[in-house]
């Protein structure tokens, strides 16, 4: 084979063979994306002092985050009509049912992007117990950072934020993801 | 009974090409000519198929049978009838039945157009490719992605209705069939780009007889992408019409390495050279397009367009890898084969500026994918998100577009193989003259910023190189006495028309993105504001009910002249409002309203968004401008007679259209072991080297730059 | 040496010249910007480099989610309070993680979207001028007098009339 001809097969492989690489990691990348359900997401709050939640819940008395100091508060950031927040509306009542006890996890409701009078009726129609702050102008949700419901911040008893979980939640995995960071703090 | 309609022809379409793909193999394996030939009836019997199923499914939306659970999902009793026809390209499955009917009919056409060699084995190659293509898209169907899977139980009384904004526009109607023609016409070229790598036969034949079919595709394709902008700037109510989102970039991709191909092929056809770039971007451009369809599909990448029905993202991911794979291991495979008969002579001269073309474009494409594709990589390694937005594409492609503008003004006028200064000095003096008073008006006029002025400047370079072109071209045909009109169609000066129209998309861009301004103005009912220079008046809130939908209305005066009403409108029960803009287009600039805050009380204020864009309506005109320009293109350039004589003895040139033969300049270095350079449809006449005044040039159309034009033989 | 002075070269550059002359003299003019922009134009400006968090793509200056509400309204206080660019992008960033800005970071890992696509290209560049480069040394043609031949005797019958002989490319069926 001539010369050239030689010169001209290799850069034919050459072509052939970068894009095969980037076509097979192209691939490999697209094919290992994370599932599409409750996850454990990045959040830069994760460490630091969690925001403050100050304002009136639904049902008309006032709160305040501070408050719960002590205790290890699960923040919940729902609306009324988000598919995945009534998806995980059942589970969140079962949970608060399971930690009722008063110095057991509490669990504390911010309403995101919704009236409170759908929110009220959203929760009462679930039989939900626990306060849900109404935020107006959507500051807390922006000082959390949240994208969208529904989000769950889990706050330790020494006020810093533990873990952000997006999607819905189950009773179960909240509880396993307590305990995991219960460890953690440990 | 739709169902049961439906899924034979599903499984008609599978099965036909399930067997087609047998029939050609054991032809092909046996030698067996007559067998390739009977493959056609597999064609039509996937076509039947696919109409078959389309007709199934246009009937179940029309006549609302909900025990279909595709109907039940995507269609309502209240939905206007062209939504519910539309209905069907508007979720996963549904739009899998589009690509699959139009492919059939690709098929079937590229079958009916090359039946003369149907026994060839080239021709039967790329037959079975695209009865493979065919087989894994029926195949989904016939799965995954059913689209007549019924309903468990007992048939809804009422369907969902489609998505709300896919119900608020006609354009539902257009964009995604024109889309798909665009996407799905790729196959053909790229299964004869696969058949001549796989026989070995890899000679210019092929991609002269496929050269308007990757014409029409790539005309398709570019309509498409336009409409979908037109309809996400009308719809989706935040004054801009392209986002640089996944699926959109996913679209741009294949049209950039088409683009790129369709320009590239130039050199081929003239001096045989750059064959593994012209491999290479066939089978780009269709791998693209399946890894448009798999990031559409699989909500891989969250965007607006993601029917996150993900069970079939797999197996289009693993398509997309057999299609790369077989693709270019081919064209790895057949390196040796891929010789060029020489090289480029000298990088100024208009082969040289094709290759900086490619590099162009396909440095573009490299961009977007890049762009594209690197938050998933991020988090993959890292965990954290980072987003690759609207400002890196511009900032990385604004540069490669400024280039690509100046190789749109310099390339038609450089000659082949080498350059002289002197030749091109004098042909660019005037167009760059011409850019130049433009820029100087435009910063008399007060336009400042330094990217739009040389968007600006370059772009009348542009338009005012490539209309010296055509006023050459028609020149030259009148003066051969066949009309001047002669001159404006054909490859050469049909792509003439279609840089015109990218000079008007390329101002239209510049103007509109650098200077557009945005806000918002609270109104009073009888209230007037001024914005940008143009005055508002709120008149009132009205509320519009039809059939399908429940809107409020804020009625606008624009300039005292335009009502505008954009709209919070509520498709169907239990779906979320959705805004809906108010556009008053002009030739100078678009007004843009939302509606950003309804009044809370009776008479009370109402906060409308304003976005002022000027030249909007110049890209819209510039899509127009290049589809013409393409379908100039399409059409042939001069009815060449049998007894006309060129520079130089050819072969039966390609189709029966005389599209002129192209084989005029090789320098005959040895190509005697490729037989494969002789056409796949034959003409009707066979070509006899004669004597006689040589007119025109050798490309079949008139181009009228006299130093193209052949050394003329004297008659004896 | 006058008539060098008036020679068709340099009589033929003088419009290339004049031409570069207004073009330079036009940009320098046009690329002016006013300084220092207003506060509307600093939100605005801010708005458009921030990503709305909970759309796809689209920046919190082109949406109307109420997420990108409540952004502009921080930005917009933020602005009022004199802070700076970078410091509001901090603060979001701490909140939202650096998936809020559009346009990814320079710094970092994130500097490689940037870098690739740049160097490759001019790696391209480079690679084909290095091709040119060759090939314009190895190519010193010379003409054997043979060739000399068949080529003189080729044109003088073509002058004569009817098509030459010998052609290179044989035909094809």
């Amino acid at each position: 084979m001539s010369e050239r001809a030689l010169r001209r097969r290799h850069a034919a492989r050459w072509v052939a063979g970068s894009a095969l690489v980037i076509g097979v990691g192209l691939v490999v990348l697209l094919a290992t994306r994370p599932p599409q359900a409750a996850t454990e997401a990045y959040s830069p709050l994760v460490g630091h002092p969690a925001p403050a939640i100050v304002g009136t819940t639904v049902g008309g008395s006032s709160f305040d985050l501070d408050s719960l100091r002590g205790r290890w508060v699960v923040v919940n950031f729902f609306a009324s009509w988000c598919p995945p927040c009534q998806q995980e509306e059942p589970e969140l009542v079962t949970f608060a049912y399971e930690h009722r006890a008063p110095t057991d996890a509490a669990l504390v409701g911010v309403v995101f992007d919704d009236s409170a009078s759908g929110a009220r009726g959203f929760l009462q129609g679930s039989g939900a117990t626990w306060p849900a702050v109404v935020d107006p102008g959507g500051q807390v949700a922006l000082d959390y950072g949240v994208r969208g419901p529904p989000e769950t911040f889990l706050v330790a008893p020494d006020g810093t934020v533990a873990a952000r979980i997006i999607g819905p939640v189950t009773s179960a995995y909240l509880d396993a993801s307590l305990r995991q960071a219960e460890q953690a703090v440990a | 009974m739709n169902a049961a309609l439906g899924h034979s022809g599903v499984l008609l379409g599978f099965a036909s090409a399930v067997v087609g793909v047998g029939v050609i193999a054991y032809g092909l394996a046996r030698g067996r000519p007559d067998m390739l030939r009977s493959s056609r009836v597999y064609a039509v019997l996937l076509l039947v198929g696919a109409v078959l199923a389309t007709v199934a499914m246009e009937r179940a939306l029309i006549t609302h049978d909900f025990s279909i659970a595709f109907v039940a999902a995507n269609n309502s009793r209240t939905t206007p009838l062209l939504y519910t026809i539309t209905g069907m390209w508007s979720a996963l499955a549904g739009s899998i039945l589009l690509w699959g009917l139009i492919l059939a009919g690709y098929i079937a056409a590229m079958v009916w157009r090359f039946r003369a060699k149907s026994g060839d084995p080239l021709v039967a190659w790329a037959t079975l490719v695209t009865f493979a293509v065919a087989a894994f898209f029926f195949g989904l169907m016939v799965g995954p992605a059913d689209p007549f899977h019924t309903v468990a139980g007992a048939a809804p009384a009422n369907g969902l209705g489609p998505n709300v904004l896919l119900q608020d526009n006609a354009l539902v109607a257009f964009h995604p069939p024109l889309l798909y023609l665009g996407f799905v016409g790729f196959t053909v070229p790229f299964a004869f780009a696969v058949a001549s790598l796989v026989t070995g036969r890899v000679g210019e034949g092929w991609q002269l007889a496929t050269r308007r079919w990757t014409l029409f595709a790539w005309a398709f394709l570019t309509l498409g992408i336009f409409l979908g902008a037109w309809w996400s700037y009308q719809v989706l109510g935040w004054g801009g019409f392209w986002a640089w989102d996944p699926v959109e970039n996913a679209s741009f991709l294949p049209w950039l390495c088409a683009t790129a191909y369709l320009h590239s092929v130039l050199v081929q056809e003239r001096r045989g050279l750059l064959r593994v770039w012209n491999l290479s971007l066939v089978v780009a451009t269709f791998c693209l397009t399946i890894l448009g369809t798999f990031l559409t599909r699989s909500g891989v990448i969250e965007s607006v367009h993601a029917f996150s029905d993900s069970d079939i993202g797999p197996l289009l991911l693993g398509f997309f890898g057999v299609v790369l794979a077989v693709g270019f291991g081919l064209i790895a495979w057949r390196g040796d084969r891929l010789r060029s008969p020489g090289g480029i002579d000298s990088p100024a001269s208009r082969e040289g500026a094709f290759l900086l073309n490619n590099l162009l474009f396909v440095g573009f494409a490299f961009i977007v994918l890049l762009g594209t594709v690197f938050p998933l990589l991020y988090e993959a390694f890292r965990g954290q998100q980072v987003t690759v937005g609207a400002p890196y594409f511009n900032t990385m492609t604004v540069p490669i577009g400024l280039a690509l503008l100046v190789l749109m003004a310099i390339g038609p006028a450089l000659p082949w193989r080498k350059a002289a200064v002197e030749t091109l000095a004098p042909r660019l003096v005037v167009p760059a003259w011409i850019g130049a008073l433009v820029l100087v008006g435009c910063v008399a006029a007060g336009v400042r910023g330094l990217g739009p002025l040389i968007a600006f400047g370059l772009g009348a370079f542009a338009a005012a190189a490539n209309v010296r072109q055509l006023v050459l071209s028609a020149r030259a045909a009148r003066r051969h006495g066949v009309g001047a009109w002669r001159g404006l169609v054909g490859r050469a000066n049909g792509g003439m028309v279609v840089h015109l129209g990218v000079v008007v998309v390329a101002v239209a861009l510049a103007s509109a993105t650098s200077f557009g301004h945005r806000g918002e103005v609270t109104l009073h009912p009888g209230a007037s504001a001024t914005f940008d220079g143009h005055r508002l008046t709120f008149v009132g809130i009205t509320q519009v009910r039809t059939s399908a939908s429940s809107a409020t209305e804020a009625l606008v005066v624009v300039d005292g002249r335009a009502t505008l009403r954009p709209a919070v409108s509520e498709f169907g029960t239990g779906t979320d409002p959705v805004g809906t803009p108010a556009v008053d287009s002009s030739v100078t600039d678009d007004v843009y309203l939302t509606i950003d805050a309804l009044p809370t009380a009776a008479h009370g204020p109402v906060t409308i968004g304003v976005t002022v864009q000027p030249l909007v309506s110049w890209l819209w005109a510039g899509g127009a401008v290049i589809v013409i320009g393409a379908a100039l293109a399409a059409l042939p350039g001069r009815r060449r007679r049998p007894t006309d004589p060129v520079s130089a003895p050819v072969p039966a040139v390609a189709d029966a259209s005389g599209d002129g033969g192209r084989h005029g300049e090789r320098d005959g270095s040895g190509d005697a072991g490729e037989s494969d350079d002789a056409p796949l449809t034959r003409r009707r006449h066979p070509v006899v080297a004669t004597t006689g005044a040589a007119r025109g040039d050798d490309q079949g159309e008139w181009t009228g730059e006299p130093s193209d034009e052949p050394v003329p033989v004297r008659s004896p | 040496m006058t008539a060098r002075r008036f020679s068709p070269r340099a009589r033929a550059r003088v419009p290339w010249v004049a031409l570069v002359v207004v073009v330079g003299v036009a940009l320098g003019v046009g690329a002016n910007h006013p300084s220092a922009p207003t506060a509307p134009q600093r939100e605005a400006a801010i708005d458009a480099s921030l990503r709305c968090p909970s759309c796809e793509d689209i920046s919190v200056a082109d949406s109307s989610a109420p997420t990108a509400v409540a952004i502009r309204q921080l930005v917009a206080t933020r602005v009022a309070a004199g802070q700076s660019d970078a410091q509001i992008d901090a603060f979001l960033v701490s909140r939202y993680g650096p998936g809020i800005l559009l346009r990814p970071p320079v710094s970092g890992i994130t500097a490689a979207v940037w870098i690739v696509p740049v160097v490759a290209m001019a790696a391209a560049g480079a690679g084909l001028a290095v091709v040119f480069w060759r090939r314009r040394r190895l190519e010193t043609v010379s003409v054997a007098a043979d060739d000399r031949r068949l080529v003189a005797r080729a044109l003088a019958e073509q002058a004569g009339g009817g098509p030459g002989p010998g052609r290179d490319t044989a035909p094809v069926p």
